[in-house]
């Protein structure tokens, strides 16, 4: 019997911190104080404060110590688990009051989530099927091979469930459709290709739960009549990948994959498909492409693929959170899961929390929340005391939410109504320094850039209003760029052959919606209001500030500053390139943009 | 039995070939088949040694 358990967060973003240094050091010193066996080590899940990461808890005390590295393991094990004493300096700080809290339960960041597609991502050994089981894994699955299909469904679409990979299709009626297609062969298929920039919650779920994934998968084969699924996982994953392959194998040892499960007669496979780093291939027709060997790109449907799929199949493709749910829906039953949430979208939903608010990192909140909440009691608020200014929901494929709708509850309706969409979960927030138009920009390229180049609508009109957006950020926007860019956004949208295509003017839409005021004056002013784009910025001197250093001319590339030692200096446009080497230099803050 | 699938006794007949349909049932609550508290126990040990604190136990 262990005394202490310590959990170090072994997600991807933890890892890039450390993780593995902290676990040899704590070998080490455990092994020092002769405390190896009474101390276990677990490597966890994502805990999801990736902002406070290497996270180091220690249990029955459930002790939350964050931003731990190799260095710090012998005081703590010595000052903690030898002595007793708390080390102090590696709690967490509340920022507002400077008070070191103890537990994870008292940290802001996780009081207003509701863990439950994430109950066992940093509590529990993924590679351990029995902590899984212990935790009430399998459940699901036990009680979904005695019930009839047409009942499992049925339980699905009260439960109320909409997917989780950014369509908020009904899961329950996606399953009822490939029910009821004709033919003896049908597979299920996870779609854990999240190729959103930035989000990383099903990458959380596989690497820190991948039985959740398994169990959920087999209940939906059991629900419609398929003994095969494939999970098509981005190769860009690899810690996700083995971990699968490790939770794979354990199932078909415990007899929960395979042949006759639990006997009940029902037969289940689970192949894992590695991706190729296409965008496209989270598309599910284009994935669907790939697992059969073929280029991923997208089919005209219909045939949707719950009627004609993989290799000409019924097909149920559901996403990695989708599937998450599904054990516990099986487990606790509809009414409990549907008890949570907003009329229209029931449950929970992961968001990964980036961009410039203080706490980063992964987060799982009941539908209906406040992206205000969200946002600032959550992420902690805007760093460096800067103002809010948007948050973009749904990655490339999703929209802007301006200030003015903070209070807007996150579910599906209200985000679509908005202009935006839930998309996967990803969520970028941005401060008054972020330029809009560089951000639609920016998720335009990445879009164009992904277009498999099928269908002439995605492949030339992106790349035509990509075209439009560079030109506006380097200072030579036409008046008529602005109907330009609707006109080419409608067609797109409304004509693309896939989900790629027609979400990727999502960002542009929505940023011309709330801040048509920063287009206007890119194009008409030739300003770029947050002082981002190169080409439109111009640099001057304060002379009031400026206290002739002559720091800056050592660094002008252009020599395009002059002026007297001790005399305020002064910046000719003419050969001024932009390239803010001065502003970066000047200690007093004398060299401004305009 | 150091975990789940090992057979508490010679009474366990899971196996691949002749699955218990109350495996899962069985690793928390068992022996289901038969009566013994030494099976019991080695339930309750796997799950002791794995359970860090008792919100864990809750799921």
């Amino acid at each position: 019997m262990y005394e202490r358990h310590i959990l170090i967060c072994a997600g991807t973003g933890c890892i890039s911190s450390g993780t593995r240094e902290v676990k040899q050091a704590l070998e080490k010193e455990l092994t020092k104080h002769n405390l190896q066996d009474k101390v276990r080590i677990i490597l966890s899940g994502c805990h999801g404060f990736c902002e406070k990461g290497p996270i180091f808890i220690v249990y029955p005390e459930d002790i939350f110590y964050c931003e731990v590295k190799a260095d710090d393991i012998p005081e703590l094990v010595e000052e903690y688990l030898v002595k007793g004493n708390i080390v102090e300096r590696l709690l967490y700080k509340d920022p507002a009051t400077s008070a070191t809290v103890t537990s994870h339960e008292e940290i802001p960041f996780y009081s207003k989530q509701k863990r439950q597609v994430l109950r066992n991502c940093g509590v529990i050994d993924p590679e351990n099927i029995d902590e899984y089981i212990i935790r009430g894994g399998y459940q699901g699955l036990k009680n979904a091979l005695n019930m009839e299909p047409r009942e499992i469904i049925n339980t699905v679409k009260r439960s109320g469930l909409r997917g989780r990979g950014g369509a908020g299709f009904p899961t329950g009626m996606k399953w009822e459709f490939a029910y009821h297609s004709p033919g003896e062969k049908k597979y299920v298929v996870c779609n854990a290709d999240e190729g959103d920039p930035g989000a990383f919650m099903d990458r959380s779920v596989l690497e820190g739960d991948p039985h959740a994934v398994l169990e959920g998968l087999a209940i939906a084969g059991r629900a419609i009549g398929s003994d095969e699924a494939y999970i098509y996982v981005r190769a860009e994953y690899p810690l996700a990948v083995r971990r699968l392959r490790t939770a794979i194998a354990q199932a078909e040892e415990y007899g929960l994959l395979g042949d006759n499960i639990l006997n009940s007669g029902i037969n289940f496979k689970i192949n894992i498909k590695e991706g190729a780093g296409a965008f496209v291939c989270g598309e599910e027709t284009a994935l669907l492409a790939s697992i059969e060997g073929e280029r991923g790109m997208p089919r005209p449907r219909p045939p949707f693929p719950a009627v004609k799929g993989l290799w000409g199949k019924p097909t149920c493709i559901n996403n990695v959170e989708t599937l998450a749910n599904i054990p516990l829906i099986l487990r606790h039953g509809a009414d409990w899961y549907n008890a949570v949430g907003t009329e229209g979208s029931k449950g929970t939903k992961i968001f990964a929390l980036t961009g410039k608010v203080n706490n980063t990192g992964l987060c799982e909140v009941p539908m209906g929340i406040t992206l205000r909440e969200i946002v600032f009691d959550i992420g902690g608020g805007i760093r460096g005391g800067k103002n809010y200014k948007a948050v973009q929901i749904g990655g490339p494929s999703g929209g802007c939410i301006p200030e003015s709708l903070l209070d807007l509850p996150v579910d599906f309706d209200s985000l679509t109504a908005a202009g935006a969409m839930m998309g996967s979960g990803g969520m970028v927030v941005m401060d008054e320094d972020t330029c809009m138009v560089d951000l639609a920009r920016y998720f335009l390229s990445f879009t164009q850039r992904e277009s498999c180049g099928k269908c002439t609508p995605c492949r030339e009109g992106t790349k035509r209003m990509l075209e439009i957006l560079e030109r506006i950020t380097r200072g030579k926007g036409e008046p008529e760029d602005i109907p330009r860019l609707e006109k080419l956004a409608k067609v797109v949208k409304d004509s693309s052959l896939c989900g790629l295509g027609q979400t990727a003017p999502n960002p542009v839409l929505t940023t011309m919606r709330y801040f048509r005021d920063e287009y206007e004056a890119h194009i008409f002013d030739r300003r770029c209001p947050a002082g981002l784009c190169r080409d439109l910025l111009r640099y001057y001197i304060d002379s009031e500030v400026c206290t002739g250093c002559r720091a800056c001319t050592k660094v002008c590339p252009a020599e395009a500053i002059s002026g007297e030692k001790k005399e305020p200096h002064t910046i000719d446009e003419a050969k001024c390139i932009s390239c803010g080497a001065c502003f970066d230099r000047c200690k007093f803050g004398a060299v401004k943009k305009k | 039995m150091e975990r789940f699938i090992d057979p508490c006794c010679e009474e366990c007949f899971n196996s691949k070939d002749n699955p218990c349909e109350q495996f899962i049932d069985c690793c928390l609550s068992g022996p289901l088949c038969h009566k013994s508290e030494a099976c019991a126990a080695k339930r309750k040990a796997i799950i002791a040694k794995l359970a860090h604190s008792p919100g864990y136990l809750k799921g």
